[in-house]
């Protein structure tokens, strides 16, 4: 009898209610938040959910050394979340995004891929920030990527750069990420007058297929002359797009921008989710890069509003000004942020649809933070 | 267009010639007088040395190049032009034999080192000196007088006033202990320059795209519309082009993404729209929709008949 109370006193130990900790109840509350955010708001559900759960198996309170916990050598979820840690699923799901990607608006109307540089800002305006509060030039460069907008170039950079804020920066690029219609809608508000909300912009013209396959060729070649480090990201993106374009591998485009994609996502979603542990993650950092990614995006789409306000003082055909509510399309966001300016202008002018005009800066944002990782990783990786 | 092409072409193979430059060759070691230790020619002698480094991250052909010990005169020794081993790869090193027998191959020089000497490398102007390396007057025998990077990605070499032991067909730098992370707190602590380089980075890749694109097609796609406006506006019964009817398919798709409607729906809708744009299957009366019937193997009842056997 004796023996089996001890049984049971030790198997207690093992158990999730004896290894508790306040913090870990946090976790899986933040964890249980994002599920319901996904569920019922329907905010990103494809990540939320994933990165929820993981939160919430990241921080089951357990007894170290078994072998199971997501830092844990060997484990099953330390094997998957070494995707993440060494940076294999970002390029991959850039290569389903190449492939999901058409990028006609931008080719129709190449000038509005300035305004995908112009939303970086953010990135640096953050990366200037996180300096000023003591954060390392290293983890300064991760915490900016944030806004980028743009979750796998977020972990990515985040993985070589400063692999301990990596949790904290991808749950914070994503809760963002599925905050850009909350985010962005005042400033857009805040930053023009119904004069210029109200400015209707040329029709797209049509793009020839010859156009279509020779933009993941260039472009490609041009942005990886200039920043090799981004080449991981860059390569995978305008190849998953060739494979898309050319038409003739038409099997193989599905499979990325599909099955892969899929699987990928729900990997990183829920590694990142568990690498959130609770001993790891609640610290006045992770407070601190909230606050900076939350800033990092108001900053971005502060800039891509008043970049499109200074580009139409240099527009003197009043046929060709471009509506300032795509300007804050220019954050990668893809396509939540667009779908921001067409929902705002509709609401002035229900006949004004926006959403085509924002795609061209949307995917040149996808361009603009992958080079701009690619930068501050031949600075500071 | 003729003339920014030619502009964009001559200012490409420029850089091409830039990654190509001789004077990215250094002098960085030289020995000479080696002892029994030392490193031996292709002949097994015993001879002095000097190595050459490329810091470059392109390969340099250094044919037709000069090395000598006498500044008066700078064509003393001749590099083969002709022997394609004289392509040194980015961050390589080369050995060149200071036997004093330039006749006994590619890779040796017409004079030989002394302590107090100078080597000089020069261009293959024979005029340019691209560098240089003084042998220290008390060099001991066996020693090597060389250059240093303390930080070998920086690429910047220095002298090193200690002779050491040689380290032929070696890179002569270091692996700086400091991170890039560290190096940039050192030199950018509040983070202006790196900043501002990067915008302009980031903004000098997108430009770059914008003006390729710009040129080559978006300009010669308006030359074009404009030009099929102004005939289709001359022309009668025809579907009135431009920006009414462009305007209505840019709405519909744009309705289309926006309703996050099932897949059967996108594709309908990218049918039709594809459809109206081809002007394949409608006809031109406005506001009517017809569909043209158009044979294809698929209704072909001939094609379905049994064949009877001959």
């Amino acid at each position: 009898m004796e023996h089996i109370f001890q049984s049971l006193a030790q198997f207690w130990e093992y158990t999730g209610f004896a290894n508790c900790a306040w913090q870990n109840l946090v976790m899986i509350g933040i964890g249980l938040v994002f599920i319901t955010l996904a569920i019922v708001k329907e905010w990103e559900p494809m990540l939320l959910v994933p990165i929820g759960f993981g939160m919430i198996v990241g921080n089951i309170p357990m007894f170290p050394g078994l072998n199971i916990g997501v830092y844990e050598d060997g484990s099953v979820l330390n094997i998957l979340y070494q995707g993440v840690k060494q940076g294999w699923y970002p390029p991959l799901i850039f290569l389903g995004i190449g492939a999901m990607t058409d990028f006609s608006a931008l080719i129709s109307q190449p000038r509005l891929i300035l305004i995908g540089a112009a939303a970086q800002m953010g990135i640096f305006g953050a990366y200037l920030l996180a300096l000023t509060f003591g954060f390392a030039p290293n983890e300064a460069g991760a915490i900016g990527i944030i806004g980028g907008a743009d979750g796998p170039t977020a972990i990515f950079l985040s993985s070589k750069l400063a692999p301990d804020l990596m949790g904290a920066i991808a749950v914070s690029a994503y809760s963002y990420m599925a905050l850009v219609p909350v985010i962005q809608k005042p400033i857009m508000l805040l930053l023009t007058n119904k004069k210029e909300r109200l400015i209707r912009m040329p029709a797209p013209r049509v793009v020839s297929k010859k156009e279509k396959i020779i933009f993941p060729i260039v472009g490609f070649l041009i942005t990886a002359f200039i920043v090799p480090s981004g080449l991981p990201l860059l390569g995978m993106l305008f190849f998953g797009n060739l494979l898309k374009e050319s038409g003739v591998t038409k099997r193989l485009a599905n499979t990325a921008s599909g099955p892969l994609i899929d699987v990928v996502t729900t990997l990183i979603g829920l590694t990142v989710g568990a690498s959130t542990q609770a001993d790891k993650f609640i610290s006045v950092k992770s407070l601190l890069i909230f606050g900076l990614g939350l800033l990092s995006f108001v900053i971005a789409t502060t800039c891509g509003v008043l970049f499109v306000k200074l580009m139409n003082v240099f527009i003197k055909n009043p046929a060709k000004k471009i509506n300032p509510l795509i300007g804050n399309a220019g954050v990668s966001a893809v396509p939540d942020s667009a779908r921001v300016s067409e929902t705002v202008g509709r609401e002035i002018d229900p006949t004004n649809h926006l959403l085509m005009h924002a795609m061209g800066p949307n995917v040149a944002g996808v361009i603009g933070s992958a080079v701009a990782a690619g930068i501050l990783l031949s600075f500071l990786g | 267009m003729r003339r920014i092409l030619t502009c964009v072409l001559l200012l490409l193979t420029g850089l091409m010639l830039r990654a190509q430059n001789v004077s990215d060759l250094i002098i960085s070691e030289a020995v000479a007088e080696p002892d029994s230790t030392g490193i031996r020619d292709n002949y097994g002698r015993l001879s002095g040395w000097v190595e050459l480094y490329n810091k470059s991250t392109g390969t340099v052909n250094f044919g037709g190049c000069y090395l000598t010990d006498d500044r008066t005169n700078l064509r003393k020794s001749l590099i083969p032009k002709s022997d394609l081993r004289t392509k040194l790869g980015p961050r390589q090193v080369v050995l060149i034999w200071c036997s004093g027998r330039g006749a006994d191959g590619t890779f040796y020089a017409d004079f030989t080192l002394a302590p107090g000497k100078t080597v000089y490398l020069v261009s293959n102007d024979g005029r340019t000196i691209i560098d240089s390396l003084a042998i220290p007057a008390t060099l001991p025998a066996g020693l090597a007088a060389y250059k240093l990077a303390t930080d070998i990605r920086q690429q910047h070499f220095e002298m090193v006033d200690n002779p050491e032991i040689p380290s032929p067909q070696m890179r002569n730098g270091v692996q700086a202990s400091a991170t890039n992370g560290e190096l940039m707190k050192e030199r950018d602590p509040h983070g202006w320059i790196l900043s501002i380089t990067s915008v302009s980075v980031v903004f000098a890749a997108l430009a770059i795209l914008w003006f390729l694109f710009w040129l080559l097609f978006d300009r010669q796609a308006k030359k074009k519309a404009g030009l099929s406006s102004r005939a289709s506006r001359s022309s009668r019964g025809r579907r009135p082009s431009g920006s009414q009817d462009e305007a209505e398919v840019a709405a519909a798709i744009a309705l289309a993404l926006d309703m996050e409607c099932s897949g059967e729906e996108y594709a309908a809708i990218a049918t039709a729209v594809h459809l109206y744009l081809s002007d394949a299957v409608h006809d031109v009366e406005p506001g009517i929709v017809t569909i043209v019937r158009k044979e294809s193997g698929w209704n072909n009842k001939t094609l379905t008949f049994r064949r009877l056997p001959k």
